[in-house]
């Protein structure tokens, strides 16, 4: 990391960053991480709920199909994306003609991070919310609250820390994410492609300034992100 | 409010609870069960956490079965508290409260005052039994379970709390389930004790009821029952039967006992001991003069056990402390052991 840093003068990096291909990538990068981080927290907490609090061959069957975009390399991600949303599928097609094209666009950058990114949310929450002891929510209930009002005001409060370092490690792969993305969406161009750009056309010492700044604002978004969401009872 | 079970039934893998019928009034229906008796299914079955594979749960004619629990109004004490970690004793009450007085109400009421800003994991056992029992009052529930609220305590606040809890309970004007395994616990504050055993409910009845009068041995034994005999009903009178222990023949006042073999069943507290040359006793107890085997001190009681029919019954007396030493028992002493008539119970044998 420090070598990183030393690697090239300070002012030289300074000048570079405010190259707009640069603060292009950096912008798209942020928003889209944002985007999918959120998308696979809306998604990502019902489904994990369920999966903590049922048992069966089906919550297995669906755990494995989650964890999947784990272990699958970066590249078959990339063919799986583009089989299903590539400008050739049904599907894809059907987006490109209502003007919202799934590859090449903000949207294939937030497909391709959203998939890859979405186990570390389902797999923390679920592992979050199991740890919270069911008698609580019965409790609740008999009380006379709803499921919806058992969740927001006793699951959800006590599951808070697992679920945000599920959602940090979300944004953290999200923000990272090239592989996939560069196969469906090269344009617009993420940190991580923008650095792979800087390094095939003009070398490892133009590749610097950027991965500098993806690191600076990786990490400041993990530090806001985890200071924000403050742990109600501590 | 009453609560109607009928035919209610749950099955877990080789566990096999009811089918159950049972009526609770505005009453307190303690029960009483060993662990892994099934007692601990039937609350969650009333609140709605489990749902029966048949039968119905009924509270003044409307049906439970099938409600989610948050629609029932059936409130519930849990084994721990179950209470909110995450919130202070007032939070806890309030997210349950319908009303912000309620609140402070119920917490003069179970002296919490001094502990209402202090998060559950502060707190002792005691008070977060009573912050669990605020919280679930604070709902003014239809009927109150509670599962074995107090089984976690050190002795002298159990003690308290079961006082507490009995003038509450007398305060409260809905059925009142209380499981507890504890045959102390269900004799004081149970109006009624429900005995289970192997998911059956195997007697209902008052506590005098079940204490002197066991439909079967298992309800004598759980009920601290030590003296159970075989013996033989030699004769049947308008009366009462006259049965048969070893050699000894005791006179009862059992009556519809239509088995010649039976169990006999005797309360050690209701075994009188007196010093052998007392005559004045009650002249129609049945009266045996043998010798005091051993002896133990239980606290507030002694447990004597007297060695009859040279040593093939041993029957168990309970005496208290005073008795104890005006007879200046021990082991070896000859004593006058007198039964009343009334106090001897036959259980018919079974099949």
């Amino acid at each position: 990391m420090i070598s990183l840093f030393l690697s090239v003068p300070a002012e030289d990096i300074l000048a570079r960053m405010n190259h707009p291909t640069v603060i292009d990538s950096a912008t798209t990068s942020l928003l889209s991480a944002s985007i999918s981080t959120v998308v696979a927290t809306l998604f990502g907490l019902p489904l994990a709920y369920w999966l903590a609090r049922t048992d069966g061959a089906v919550t297995k069957i669906v755990l494995v199909v989650v964890v999947l975009p784990l272990v699958l390399p970066p590249t078959v991600v990339g063919i799986v994306l583009l089989t299903v949303f590539g400008p050739s599928s049904p599907l894809g097609e059907a987006a490109i003609a209502a003007g919202f094209p799934l590859t090449r666009s903000l949207a294939g950058v937030v497909l391709a991070q959203t998939f890859v990114a979405s186990p570390f949310v389902v797999v923390t929450a679920k592992a979050a919310f199991e740890s919270v002891d069911q008698t609580l929510e019965y409790a609740s209930r008999s009380l006379g609250k709803s499921r919806w009002t058992t969740a927001r005001h006793v699951t959800l409060p006590l599951a808070g820390p697992g679920i945000l370092a599920g959602v940090t490690l979300a944004f953290a792969r999200a923000i990272g994410e090239f592989g996939a993305t560069m196969m469906l969406a090269y344009y617009p161009r993420t940190m991580p492609v923008q650095i792979w750009v800087a390094f095939i056309e003009l070398g490892l010492d133009n590749a610097y300034p950027v991965a500098i700044l993806l690191v600076l604002i990786a990490s400041t978004a993990l530090v806001v992100l985890n200071t924000v969401a403050s742990n109600p009872w501590e | 409010m009453t609560l109607e079970l009928s035919r209610l039934r749950k099955a877990y893998g080789q566990f096999d609870f009811g089918p159950v019928d049972l009526t609770v009034e505005d009453d307190v229906l303690a029960v009483l069960g060993p662990s892994g008796s099934g007692k601990t299914t039937l609350l969650p079955l009333i609140a709605g956490i489990t749902s029966p594979d048949s039968g119905s749960i009924q509270l003044d004619g409307r049906e439970l079965v099938g409600l989610p629990l948050e629609d029932r109004h059936v409130g519930m004490v849990f084994q721990e508290g179950a209470l909110f970690p995450h919130m202070t004793a007032r939070k806890n009450i309030e997210y349950a409260a319908t009303a912000s007085e309620r609140v402070d109400e119920l917490a003069t009421l179970l002296e919490l005052e001094d502990v209402l800003d202090r998060k559950p994991p502060t707190l002792s056992g005691g008070e977060r039994q009573r912050v669990a029992l605020a919280r679930t009052l604070a709902t003014d529930p239809d009927v109150l379970l509670l599962d074995e609220p107090l089984s976690s305590l050190d002795a002298p606040i159990r003690k308290r709390l079961r006082d507490e809890l009995h003038s509450l309970f007398e305060s409260l004007e809905s059925p009142i389930l209380y499981v507890t395994h504890d045959q102390r616990t269900a004799t004081s504050l149970g109006d009624r004790i429900a005995l289970v055993r192997d998911g059956d409910l195997e007697q209902v009845g008052s506590p005098s009821t079940v204490l002197t009068r066991p439909t079967s041995r298992f309800v004598a034994r759980f009920t601290g029952n030590e003296n159970l005999f075989e013996g033989t009903v030699t004769d049947r009178t308008e009366d009462g039967a006259t049965v048969l222990l070893g050699d000894i023949q005791f006179e009862t006042t059992a009556s519809d006992i239509h088995t010649s073999t039976v169990t006999v069943c005797i309360h050690p507290s209701r075994v009188e001991i007196e010093a052998p040359y007392v005559a004045d006793g009650d002249r129609t107890a049945n009266t045996v003069t043998e010798t005091v085997a051993r002896w133990l001190n239980e606290g507030s009681e002694y447990r004597i056990d007297i060695e009859i029919e040279a040593g093939s019954i041993t029957l168990t007396a309970n005496v208290r402390p005073p008795t104890f030493e005006r007879l200046a028992l021990e082991n070896g002493s000859e004593v006058q052991v007198l039964i009343p008539k009334e106090s001897i119970h036959l259980i018919p044998e079974r099949e």
